[in-house]
């Protein structure tokens, strides 16, 4: 829903100034959120909260914890359906209602301004999924035939992606055909063959790059490529191969940064 | 493409401003408003001349309006920053600054210049500050090798600046050690 008030807040409705009553019926008569009520202020002792340094995460935060992982990681990383899908009707939500108090003609000053705030913010959470799709859109699209051969990436995609990804695989190899692979012999026509000292011709993933790692949380010990081994307190940022944090980034006990 | 290209290495300084914009600041507001469900949470009620926490983003957008002033965060001001600067000077490690400072400073110092005292002080002390952590990440340089480099207390807009040499560096490092059957990335 998108005003929802700290309905215990005592002065609620004493020093209510002209624009109050109207959203107040709207929020109560609105269906309930299914969102965590702790970060909405409506818990019975919730007090006057600052999500950020009190509550734990928010599915904001989360998604941008995400976004800035995959656009960090070279390898395609786990699929956040449910929080997207949480985000994307939190979205509907708040456009409906920005929908239903603008056709509203009582409307006062007071409320279109904090519908403009809604509105801005709508934007701003659209962008970073947009940017986050996108992302994994790109390495989906420049990994497509290594998805296909393997499974265990395509676990990690969502069945649009997954779906995608087999679409995308299937016109690139088609063309390649149409437009070479079919006048060479037939021994030669295959992708997969392994030439010695040749980049292979399905791009995959480089495990080994370099990515800023920050540990949320003291993380257990991994092995390092020198053969040492490391152990992130909480806090600290490694600059390390991908593959040495890999596990650390699926348990979220790391994020790239 | 999916991703334009100046994308896909790093991220970009207006998407670091954009993350830390979800920061909260303090404000006075100069106008009244409910309490109010945001995406990200719940803010206000805004009753002037109370202080009250909101994002960075709004804060700004109300600024812009002239309907608040921003209260600078604690340690933005001459004398926190002065003393960093001394530390930073004197001491051989990076010290310690909130994740996204140069964000939040430069998004703060631009639109609510007249919330601070001598802003231009604020600005050129933060100018050396960040000089002064430049050598650091540089010096730092000649300790990277395959493996591992920790960098303890470098910020979220200093990571960026140094990621796209970093991650060269270490990549042509790594190769020099790989397996000699093991092929070099596309």
């Amino acid at each position: 829903m998108m005003m929802d008030f700290d309905w215990d807040d005592p002065n609620g409705g004493l020093d209510e100034p002209i624009a109050g009553p109207s959203f107040i019926e709207r929020a109560r008569n609105a269906p309930d959120d299914d969102d965590d009520l702790r970060l909405w202020g409506g818990g019975p002792d919730a007090p006057n909260i600052i999500p950020q340094e009190v509550a734990e995460e928010t599915s904001l935060q989360k998604l941008t914890r995400y976004w800035m992982n995959e656009r960090h990681a070279p390898d395609i990383l786990p699929a956040q359906e449910t929080l997207l899908g949480r985000l994307l009707d939190h979205i509907r939500k708040q456009s409906d209602d920005v929908q239903l108090l603008r056709a509203d003609p009582d409307a006062s000053e007071d409320e279109h301004f904090r519908i403009m705030l809604v509105q801005t913010e709508i934007e701003r959470v659209k962008f970073v999924i947009r940017s986050y799709m996108r992302t994994r859109l790109h390495k989906i699209e420049k990994y497509a035939k290594h998805i296909n051969m393997t499974e265990s990436l395509q676990q990690r995609l969502s069945k649009g992606e997954l779906e995608h990804a087999r679409t995308y695989a299937k016109l690139v190899d088609s063309h390649f055909v149409s437009s070479v692979l079919q006048s060479l012999p037939e021994e030669q026509r295959a992708l997969d063959d392994e030439v010695p000292f040749m980049p292979p011709m399905i791009s995959k993933p480089d495990l080994k790059r370099p990515v800023f790692a920050h540990a949320r949380q003291a993380c257990p010990p991994v092995r390092l490529p020198d053969g040492s081994t490391m152990e992130m307190e909480k806090g600290q940022i490694s600059l390390t191969p991908y593959e040495v944090i890999e596990q650390l980034l699926f348990r979220e006990e790391v994020e790239l940064v | 493409m999916a991703l334009p290209a100046s994308l896909r290495a790093s991220a970009i300084p207006a998407e670091l401003e954009l993350i830390a914009s979800e920061h909260l600041v303090e404000i006075v507001p100069l106008v009244a408003m409910e309490r109010t469900a945001f995406i990200s949470g719940a803010y206000g009620p805004l009753r002037p001349p109370q202080k009250c926490k909101i994002p960075i983003w709004m804060a700004t957008n109300l600024k812009m309006k002239k309907k608040c002033h921003i209260v600078p965060p604690q340690w933005l001001n001459i004398e926190y920053l002065q003393e960093r600067l001394s530390r930073e000077t004197s001491h051989p490690e990076f010290s310690e600054m909130p994740f996204r400072f140069a964000e939040i400073a430069k998004v703060l110092l631009d639109v609510a210049s007249d919330d601070f005292q001598n802003p231009d002080k604020i600005r050129s002390l933060l100018k050396d500050i960040r000089e002064a952590r430049q050598a650091k990440s540089r010096e730092g340089l000649s300790q990277l090798d395959h493996s591992e480099l920790s960098l303890p207390n470098l910020c979220a807009m200093e990571i960026n600046e140094i990621r796209p040499f970093f991650v060269r560096a270490m990549g042509v490092l790594t190769q020099f050690v790989k397996d000699p059957e093991a092929r070099p990335p596309e």
